[in-house]
């Protein structure tokens, strides 16, 4: 009966000027247009050549292989002029009939690209090729933020693609070995300079070892052989503080949510009693009261965190709204309104009215301390309004097949990833048809009033330009969210890093890719 | 005084302070000090507390106890049923003997941790943390006997080979009514069996507890705790996170003493 440890790995050999760090997991393919998961959306950040790049530190559209670009007045036809003599990283010409191709194949349906979605209605989307150095698209309708969508629109050699092998970016994909590592090569086609007219990228490659172990991350982010760690756990940023103080940044909270809900699906197999639990507004307006997340911050992200009472995070500028009155702490109020609708004390056990005890289980993933650690605090403040809470860590695909398909579960705590700050790229969280509307996933229609609110807002912030009016219906969903508890919200994460002293030319920001969002600029200082 | 006698003195001593601990303390397993997380030793806190507050003295004291507790009434149980399986097999009929050491076999050959893994996530998710311990340490002891049970059977056949049993069968005894004069003399057998059990007991709990597949939060494990090792960060804030490890071999030392005593 020995307990197998999966036996400490090796980074491997670094390349003359390589950076290196590491990803979590295997991206699942190399395909940009069919990216759909974090580490494969990394690569391509990294490999794919762009017409326009979301600039993660100012926050603004940037031309990039296009030269400049517009967007006509009814918001329906985009003009893009490329720059002259582009080249692919093989040495071929990039004209707009490789755009054009690059477009039209993410829009294709048999591609199953995930950013068609975004373009509304992708069949009707049409693109034309005038001349060499220009592609016009035209939309069947408006699109919020449609700019950001060709940030993710991978320009690549028409006819032919080749999974990142030939870019217009950075990067080319040069090696990849399962489970080990992602190697990526220099450009030396890239049509990019820094202001002394030095060719970009700095770096002579990437390499990116697939690790899922802050522990041995941290350990050889110590003896130099990563150079950077995006989102460090909090308890390894006080560990590098105290062995490298220069090398950690907290850029405070970052747009990122943890949350917890109940399961309100009245498809699941929970007994009837339990549901009237979870969808009753007082019950989790109860629970959300009960809960002290500042102690959540405290202990278990060791302060590195804020905390949360709506899904827009105060790093979010343009969209927070500290208007929204959310329920604060308080435990006499949280009894109170209990009491209101029913439950009541029987000895130190909490029952309902028909004197069933409140008894559920919180889920959450196995292997993030900080959930952990926040769901046993969480635990300990229900038990002081009588609620017997038990917490189960399980393994991610058991949890998604709870969430997803059986919907066996009481109740659940993780975290959301917001890439992007503008709310419309959080709506199939919010509209009730989705199946990501994870309290009660693809109703087909809205089961109460207020979630058919939540769709009417959305739908409305998402239908006009209007910038005043999309803020207006954006804080109406945050208000009736506040209200009705459907997540609870516990704290915004800050936005952890660790940056090798020997790396020149980090500016790390809050939104994804973090510290590697101007990978052109990076590069190590030569040892002397 | 040997090696064994004193093992046998500080392990009864190692229970009592534990005992005494829970009692003095004012502080409970679960209870979370937040003010003081991660905090080193005090007058409130001998040992100081793990990361959620919580004083690592009473923690290490109840997981003490509820593993011994646990680990000894497994191996009981155990003992208990590899005693029954195994002289039955070799005092009943033939057949009985060699369907019985098929079982044993067939339980040997099952890969034991998958199993416990499948049972522990068959089990509704709101089993209380009381349950889950009971639960952890029942399908323990139901997949340690049949090794027990084949050492047991080896040793009944032997009996029942024995001169005496030889001769109790010529004056008219049946095989079956040999049974009751066997047992006494299984003792000596029995009792390595039960003691052998209990650290290999609390080691597989320790095991399943590093997996998250064990006791459940709030009750304190020796897994849980040892998870803790594999935290640097950890280590480097307090070194009373190497109590429960410290303790955890200690106490199995003892246990391994007392084996080599009988």
């Amino acid at each position: 009966m020995i307990l197998a440890q999966p036996c400490a790995g090796q980074a491997a050999p670094r390349a003359a000027g390589e950076l290196a760090w590491t990803i979590g997991y295997d991206p699942k393919t190399f395909d940009p247009a069919k990216v759909d998961d974090q580490e494969s959306e990394l690569v391509r950040y990294l490999t794919a050549g762009v017409l326009l790049r979301f600039n993660r530190s100012t926050q603004k559209i940037e031309p990039k292989l296009a030269e400049s670009w517009n967007l006509s007045s009814d918001g329906r036809t985009l003009t893009f002029q490329l720059r002259s003599g582009l080249q692919f990283s093989d040495g071929s010409a990039l004209t707009s009939r490789d755009a054009a191709w690059s477009i039209r194949r993410v829009l294709l349906p048999a591609t199953g690209a995930p950013v068609a979605q975004e373009f509304l209605s992708p069949g009707g989307v049409t693109v034309e090729t005038p001349d060499d150095q220009t592609v016009v698209v035209r939309l069947p309708q408006r699109v919020i933020g449609i700019g950001k969508v060709f940030d993710e629109i991978a320009i690549e050699p028409a006819g032919h693609p080749s999974e990142g092998r030939i870019t217009a970016g950075p990067f080319v994909v040069a090696d990849y070995r399962r489970s080990q590592y992602v190697r990526l090569r220099r450009n030396a086609h890239y049509q990019e300079r820094d202001a002394a007219g030095t060719a970009l990228p700095y770096a002579a490659g990437v390499r990116l070892d697939i690790l899922d172990n802050p522990e041995q991350e941290a350990r050889l982010f110590q003896r130099g052989e990563y150079d950077i760690i995006n989102g460090l756990p909090p308890d390894y940023f006080e560990l590098l503080k105290r062995r490298l103080p220069s090398s950690v940044r907290d850029l405070g909270p970052s747009l990122n949510t943890e949350q917890m809900w109940f399961n309100q699906a009245s498809s699941s197999p929970l007994p009837a009693w339990e549901k009237t639990w979870f969808q009753n507004r007082d019950f989790r307006v109860a629970v959300s009261q009960a809960i002290h997340r500042a102690d959540l911050a405290r202990i278990a992200y060791e302060g590195h965190a804020t905390p949360a009472y709506s899904f827009i995070s105060p790093a979010n500028r343009a969209w927070y709204d500290s208007g929204i009155s959310a329920p604060h702490e308080d435990v006499a109020a949280a009894e109170a309104k209990l009491a209101s609708v029913g439950f009541h004390l029987r000895g130190s056990i909490l029952e309902d009215a028909s004197g069933r005890a409140v008894r559920f289980s919180i889920l959450t993933n196995a292997g993030n301390a900080a959930r952990l650690k926040m769901a046993t605090l969480i635990q300990q403040d229900l038990a002081a309004l009588g609620m017997q809470v038990t917490v189960v860590a399980l393994d991610f695909p058991a949890l998604i097949e709870r969430l997803m398909h059986t919907q066996d579960y009481q109740a659940c705590l993780l975290g959301l990833e917001n890439v992007d700050p503008d709310p419309n790229a959080m709506i199939n969280i919010w509209l009730s048809s989705s199946p990501n509307h994870q309290w009660s996933p693809s109703e087909k229609t809205p089961a109460t009033p207020w979630e058919a609110e939540i769709d009417r807002a959305m739908n409305q912030q998402a239908g006009t330009s209007n910038e005043a009016q999309r803020k207006l219906a954006v804080d109406r969903v945050q208000q009736i969210v506040a209200d009705q508890q459907p997540f609870i919200y516990l704290v915004y994460p800050n936005a952890l890093y660790a940056v090798s002293p020997r790396l020149r030319g980090a500016q790390p920001t809050v939104l994804e890719p973090g510290l590697v969002w101007n990978i052109e600029r990076l590069r190590l200082q030569e040892a002397r | 005084m040997t090696f064994a006698h004193l093992a046998r003195w500080l392990l009864t001593g190692l229970v009592l302070f534990a005992f005494v601990v829970l009692l003095v303390s004012r502080n409970s397993y679960s209870n979370q000090d937040r003010e003081s997380p991660l905090a080193g030793a005090s007058v409130l806190h001998p040992a100081g507390t793990d990361a959620l507050g919580r004083d690592r003295l009473v923690r290490a004291a109840f997981a003490l106890l509820l593993s011994t507790g646990g680990a000894v009434t497994a191996s009981a149980v155990t003992t208990a049923a590899a005693a029954g399986v195994g002289t039955l097999a070799a005092f009943g009929p033939a057949s009985v003997g060699w369907l019985a050491m098929l079982v044993c076999d067939v339980f040997l050959a099952l890969p034991w941790l998958f199993l416990l893994m499948m049972v522990r996530s068959a089990l509704p998710l709101t089993t209380s943390p009381a349950n889950s311990a009971a639960i952890t340490f029942l399908v323990l002891a139901a997949l340690g006997w049949p090794a027990c049970a084949r050492a047991v059977y080896r040793g009944a056949l032997g009996l029942r080979k024995a001169e005496w049993a030889l001769q109790a069968r010529a004056g008219g005894l049946r095989s079956g009514q040999t049974f009751r004069y066997a047992l006494p003399n299984l003792l000596s057998l029995l009792l390595p069996q039960f003691l052998i059990s209990i650290p290999a007991f609390v080691i597989a709990e320790a095991n399943l507890g590093a997996l998250g597949l064990g006791i459940g939060e709030p009750l304190p494990s020796w897994g849980g705790m040892l998870l803790e090792l594999d935290n640097s960060a950890l280590l480097v804030q307090t070194r009373w996170v190497y109590l429960p490890v410290a303790l955890l071999i200690l106490m199995l030392l003892l246990l391994e003493a007392l084996v080599a005593e009988v």
